[in-house]
């Protein structure tokens, strides 16, 4: 019993952490901490299995009314039940997270971001961008692109500045603008969004 | 609500515009607008007087209500009754902001207006701050916010629907309420200065 | 084309089949009114609400038709820019109001298809729109994977990551606007019931619940 008591006494700490990781990180997407999740995986089936164990003794002291184990078995059942939450909890924010990232970046993402998610959010973001995709082309006669018109427009242009050396840029009329680091430009405001989401501008707010 | 999206309804508000131009109708969408007539005064969607004049091709009328005098008015009703007073206008907060900001060379006295509506929106915040937490004490399960204008009421959101929601959450816990226990729950139903 | 005509194409007055026999012609002054009530009642309800999918079809088109006349007029023309402001105004309605629902389906995909198969089962008219409802089967299917890949961590599990449902809260308190004096509108008060009437164009702060056969039919705002 002894050496059962001091193994409880780490369980909740490791899926708390996993929990505290993301709440650090917000607005970011921290690596996914597979080493973490596994330790919390196996603390969920040794506690699975000394359950499973008591459970049989119990069947068995209960012909002769004792009921001892009972409370160690519940209290072990609060501790899966508290894991499995922080389990869910940790993969559940972390789609939320790449579930937006679909939106800020579209159907491909910066390596640096991409290099974070697992093999498994690897395959469901790709879902998650083609379902979303295939919605948009769904509406309407011709299509609607949601992830842009984020803001009420005030006007039609908007002044932006270049943060960095982009060099040609052609927009949806044909013309060709020419855009330098530090220089302003007047320009309509769909065109704009996306390269202000890329980091190409910054709104100029007068 | 993002208040950019209250003023985004706002732009909607009918305001009288003086162009300088010649035009004929324009059919948009969401209604006509025009003929202008260079020197006439014709109304426009805030939004449409807005664009005309950040392109110098109009100046925007003073509203009626954006008067000192009114304004003054109305900020003494607001100070002295407990209830809120109705404002000339839904959206007279984002119709004030955005005129002021595109088209302050067009007004008289504008400094004044911008200090009045201020005031009457601070006097206006503070009663509903009183009446808010009022209406918690209370445990109300539902009030009249009568006059109140959207972007006040967007001022209380989230806090008081989340508040209130707690409350109802509570009140289920305790289960039915019985006999002499019911004053609570009686007076919750009045909401002193929500009540126009 | 001329300039003059960049909104000549448009039809003054849109057909909706309302029912089989009875055609509503509509103003696009009226569809926007429309769109603009669907998108605040969808910003603030908890729930999903009917879609409203002809009306945002018909937006949809007046759009499509005023962008192709727009891309053949001259910039100097002062209408054009009013035009393109007004267009723009629109699909940033439009768009928000379909980000809504779809948020609202990704939040709550269990709930929400459960109630629409119920819905198919007792063949009542559908919330979600086919293209909504083929986008939420899919987001379900992804989720259900991921989760299943995850949470099988012991072939006995003793709890089952599918029990843990996320239900909008259909109780939680919203403002609200009467459209028409409502005779009576029913108050749980959580341990006590009672009724109010409303007089047209009041406002009030009160549970979705009380209100929300009322915001269907058309006879409250959320505001």
């Amino acid at each position: 019993m002894a050496l059962r008591y001091s193994n409880c006494r780490n369980v909740w700490r490791k899926a708390l952490e996993l929990i505290k990781e993301l709440d650090r990180c917000t607005g970011t997407l921290p690596p996914y901490n597979s080493d973490l999740v596994s330790e919390v995986n196996n603390e969920i089936k040794h506690l699975i299995e000394s359950n499973l164990e008591d459970a049989r003794l119990d069947e068995e002291n209960r012909s002769s009314g004792d009921v001892s184990l009972l409370p160690t078995i519940i209290c072990r059942h609060s501790a899966i039940a508290r894991n499995f939450r922080c389990l869910l909890a940790y993969h559940y924010n972390r789609l939320r997270c790449i579930r937006t990232m679909r939106w800020e970046f579209g159907g491909i993402l910066p390596p640096d971001i991409k290099e974070n998610l697992s093999q498994l959010e690897l395959e469901w973001f790709s879902k998650y961008s083609n379902s979303l995709a295939q919605y948009m082309r769904s509406v309407g006669e011709e299509g609607i692109n949601l992830t842009v018109n984020l803001k009420p427009p005030k006007s039609v242009h908007i002044e932006v500045r270049c943060l960095v050396d982009y060099g040609k840029y052609e927009m949806n009329n044909g013309t060709i603008v020419f855009l330098k680091k530090n220089t302003r430009h007047f320009l309509p405001r769909l065109e704009c969004e996306e390269l202000i989401r890329q980091g190409v501008f910054e709104h100029v707010v007068s | 609500m993002d208040p950019e999206e209250v003023e985004f309804l706002g732009e909607k508000e009918i305001i009288t515009i003086v162009p300088n131009f010649n035009y004929g109708i324009i059919n948009l969408i969401s209604g006509d607008i025009g003929p202008f007539r260079a020197g006439l005064p014709v109304k426009v969607p805030m939004w449409v007087a807005v664009n005309l004049k950040q392109q110098q091709t109009c100046k925007i009328q003073q509203p009626d209500w954006m008067d000192i005098d009114f304004l003054e008015e109305l900020r003494e009703t607001e100070k002295n009754t407990q209830t809120f007073t109705k404002m000339p206008n839904e959206h007279y907060m984002a119709l004030t902001k955005s005129i002021l900001n595109c088209a302050s060379d067009d007004l008289i006295r504008a400094n004044e207006i911008r200090t009045l509506v201020k005031d009457i929106w601070d006097i206006r915040m503070s009663k509903l701050r009183s009446s808010v937490d009022l209406l918690i004490k209370e445990t109300a399960s539902y009030a009249a916010v009568d006059n109140l204008t959207m972007m006040e009421i967007n001022s209380v959101r989230p806090l008081l629907p989340h508040a209130l929601d707690q409350i109802y959450r509570m009140k289920k816990l305790q289960g039915p309420r019985i006999g002499s226990n019911s004053t609570a729950g009686q007076s919750s139903r009045m909401s002193y200065s929500f009540r126009s | 084309m001329n300039n003059m005509d960049i909104d000549h194409d448009l039809n003054n007055l849109l057909e909706i089949e309302e029912d089989e026999e009875d055609e509503i012609l509509l103003s696009p002054a009226t569809l926007v009114k429309i769109i603009e009530e669907a998108w605040l009642n969808e910003k603030f309800s908890p729930e999903i609400l009917p879609n409203k999918q002809e009306y945002v079809d018909l937006l949809l088109g007046q759009l499509a038709a005023m962008d192709d006349n727009l891309e053949n007029a001259s910039d100097r023309d002062i209408k054009k820019g009013v035009h393109q402001l007004e267009v723009d105004r629109l699909k940033f309605l439009v768009c928000s109001y379909l980000r809504t629902r779809l948020e609202k389906i990704e939040t709550y995909i269990e709930h929400i298809l459960k109630q629409e198969n119920e819905r198919i089962e007792k063949g009542e008219e559908m919330y979600l729109t086919d293209a909504e409802f083929n986008f939420a089967n899919n987001f379900k299917e992804g989720v259900d994977k991921h989760f299943d890949n995850l949470m099988g961590i012991h072939p006995t599990m003793p709890i089952s990551w599918k029990n843990q449902i996320v239900q909008p809260n259909i109780n939680s308190f919203v403002f609200a606007k009467s459209k028409a004096d409502i005779e009576s509108i029913l108050i749980d008060e959580g341990n006590d019931d009672e009724t109010v009437y409303v007089n047209k164009d009041s406002q009030i702060i009160i549970s979705y619940n009380s209100v929300s056969n009322l915001v269907k039919n058309g006879d409250v705002q959320l505001i």
